[in-house]
């Protein structure tokens, strides 16, 4: 008995011992790029208006009345109904090859399609109609960390194509790997981008305060912004301005240079507030053909899309793919004095995305950790009052509409009734891969 | 032939009624301090590729853990066990349910067998911005000696294979979208306690 006891211990230790190895594997899912050419010619025969079809890769939103547009990266716009947020209804997906982001003036809807302006009229929002077109005007974007770039000489479109692919390492089960960080160049070359990828990726909230009447609502991450007669369009360092005096025939009026690293466009009461990689720019717009540069908030290198309520800007920002930065916070910014703006103060957040205001109540995106709602009555104690978090949901932007609540995540689009705000309530959701007819 | 079984059964069971009648369950208590021995091998150039060339490192980290419970029989004791494991880069606390049973007679040298199952928390992990580290399902068999009176206290010396699951989700690199990184533990324990 005792043998075989001592026989059994010492072949158990022996096995232990033998197969006492730490094994930890890392998953990632990677980009990869193969480089592909389009003419122009075939940007511009693509355009069509096909059957409603599911959403697969939700980038920005757009609200005009009871219609709503929800941008497939790099593929064209899903046309929603919306007169019912309990049951929206899908009723048409133009497909515009290039296209991340849009705004709307009465019946016509701006989409950029690679380098092109396009204006296509919605009166019957089944069956869109092209009526105009800038040509060339945009220079180069990103989609999905994917570059494209406008090539004059044979007119066509240089772009990458984004492919993901998962891929798993044996590493040695400490937190930081060797990263796999290119050899410089393509770093550089991705940071610099870092706006394009989100913002073709994430679209965000608030209203777009506009002189002209009948304009849609975007996001605070949105490239597109109308005011008064012009639409604006920012670049990775230009802004562009069309005149859009009649809506249906768009015109290139002029270019303002920014700098680098641009990302958002924000227009709030007769100023700009552009969102770049590294801080927000505010320009003075009350002579809309000529926007004035007034000041730079400046931080971190990071994402950070801004939204405006009478004398505060509250700015996320994020460490996240393309952004570099190494903070996940809020910062309320005091713009009372708009040439010299003061942070009032920051607040941790987990990865906060986009976000919205509804003064007092601040909706601000975590990414995968949902939705928080927060009231900011009091700039110093905003983390102190939030009046909700949900949790189960992946969070980009939101768009607050007073009454409703739209949000878009990479599971979906989420609507909410927020009329009463500490107790949101889900009106619907159409979750991704699922058409809503 | 039946009277070769009753004098077997008599001679199998008497010990046990024996036993049986001065024994009482009572409280249980096992703290142990140790160290988990265990290796990794990785190629450190695995995310641009590889190189081919692994590399062997040893890992040797402290384990404490306490058992509270009942001596339920003179052999067994169950009870559920908590417990602080550093690992070089998780810190998780064990909670789970523990065994105890006594493989060899009374004597003041006993050799017993452990069982401890259940989940490792990550409650005082701190993880650097970015990073959430989660903790998993957790297995620890072996086997001990116990050194003492087989009534009172004792001091105990055991080695066990323990088994610890991990999950860490990471800030992606610029190409990537997600990363998280799987970790299996798998250390040789060798533990000194007090049991009482």
């Amino acid at each position: 008995m005792k043998t075989a006891l001592r026989t059994a211990s010492i072949a158990i230790i022996a096995l232990s011992v033998w197969s006492c190895n730490d094994n930890c594997t890392e998953t990632r899912v990677r980009r990869s790029m193969t480089p592909t050419t389009i003419s122009l010619l075939e940007v511009r025969k693509d355009l069509k208006t096909e059957a409603p079809r599911a959403l697969e890769h939700p980038g920005k939103i757009y609200v005009r009345d009871k219609y709503l547009f929800i941008n497939e990266v790099a593929e064209g716009l899903h046309i929603i109904d919306n007169s019912d947020p309990s049951s929206p209804r899908s009723v048409a997906f133009v497909k515009i090859p290039g296209n991340g982001d849009m705004a709307v003036r009465g019946n016509i809807l701006y989409a950029d399609s690679y380098s092109d302006l396009v204006a296509l009229d919605i009166t019957d929002p089944k069956n869109p109609k092209e009526v105009n077109r800038v040509e060339e005007v945009f220079r180069s974007g990103q989609f999905d960390g994917g570059t494209w770039t406008y090539n004059p000489n044979i007119r066509a479109i240089n772009a990458q194509k984004v492919t993901f692919f998962t891929e798993t390492i044996q590493t040695n089960c400490e937190d930081n790997p060797t990263p796999n960080w290119g050899w410089g160049w393509n770093t550089a070359f991705a940071m610099a981008d870092a706006s394009f990828f989100r913002s073709s990726n994430v679209s965000s909230a608030a209203p777009t305060s506009g002189g002209g009447g009948g304009d849609g609502q975007g996001g605070s991450m949105a490239r597109f912004a109308l005011y008064d007669k012009y639409l604006y369009t920012v670049g990775q360092n230009e802004l562009n301005l069309f005149d859009v005096s009649t809506p249906s025939k768009p015109a290139f009026f002029s270019t303002v240079q920014l700098g680098w690293g641009i990302e958002t466009i924000f227009p709030y009461k007769d100023k700009l507030f552009i969102g770049s990689t590294t801080g927000m720019h505010i320009y003075d717009n009350s002579n809309p053909a000529k926007p004035e540069r007034l000041s730079i908030f400046q931080h971190g290198r990071a994402c950070d899309p801004v939204v405006v309520h009478n004398d505060i800007a509250y700015v996320t920002i994020r460490t996240g793919t393309f952004c570099g930065g190494a903070q996940n916070q809020l910062d309320l910014v005091d713009i009372r004095d708009l040439r010299r703006p003061q942070l009032i103060k920051s607040y941790q957040m987990q990865n906060p995305h986009g976000l919205g205001i509804d003064f007092p109540t601040l909706y601000l995106c975590e990414g995968e950790h949902g939705l928080k709602v927060f009231d900011a009555t009091d700039p110093f104690s905003v983390d102190s009052r939030l009046l909700s978090h949900f949790k189960k949901m992946d969070a980009y932007d939101v768009i607050p509409l007073g009454k409703t609540l739209m949000m878009i995540g990479k599971d979906g689009f989420y609507q909410f009734d927020a009329s009463d705000s500490k107790n949101l309530r889900q009106l619907s959701k159409i979750p991704v891969g699922k058409a809503a007819i | 032939m039946k009277k070769l079984i009753v004098l077997f059964l008599f001679a199998t069971t008497l010990p046990a009624w024996a036993q049986d009648a001065t024994f009482k369950k009572h409280y249980l208590n096992q703290t142990e301090v140790g160290i988990m021995l265990g290796r990794v091998k990785a190629d450190p150039y695995a995310g641009q590729g590889g190189r081919g060339q692994e590399i062997v490192q040893n890992r040797t980290n402290l384990s404490l853990q306490t058992l509270n419970g009942i001596q339920c029989s003179p052999r067994l004791g169950i009870g559920v066990i908590t417990g602080m494991d550093w690992y070089n880069s998780a810190l998780v606390n064990p909670i789970g349910a523990g065994l105890r049973y006594d493989l060899t007679g009374k004597s003041t040298a006993r050799l017993y067998a452990s069982a401890d199952a259940g989940y490792g928390f990550t409650w005082f992990h701190d993880d650097s911005e970015g990073f959430d580290t989660r903790g998993g399902l957790m297995l620890n068999p072996g086997l001990g000696l116990r050194i003492g009176k087989p009534d009172g206290a004792a001091f105990t010396l055991a080695f066990s294979y323990k088994h610890q699951d991990v999950t860490v989700n990471k800030p992606p690199f610029t190409d990537q979208t997600v990363r998280v990184e799987n970790r299996n533990y798998n250390r040789f324990l060798i533990r000194l306690g007090v049991a009482f």
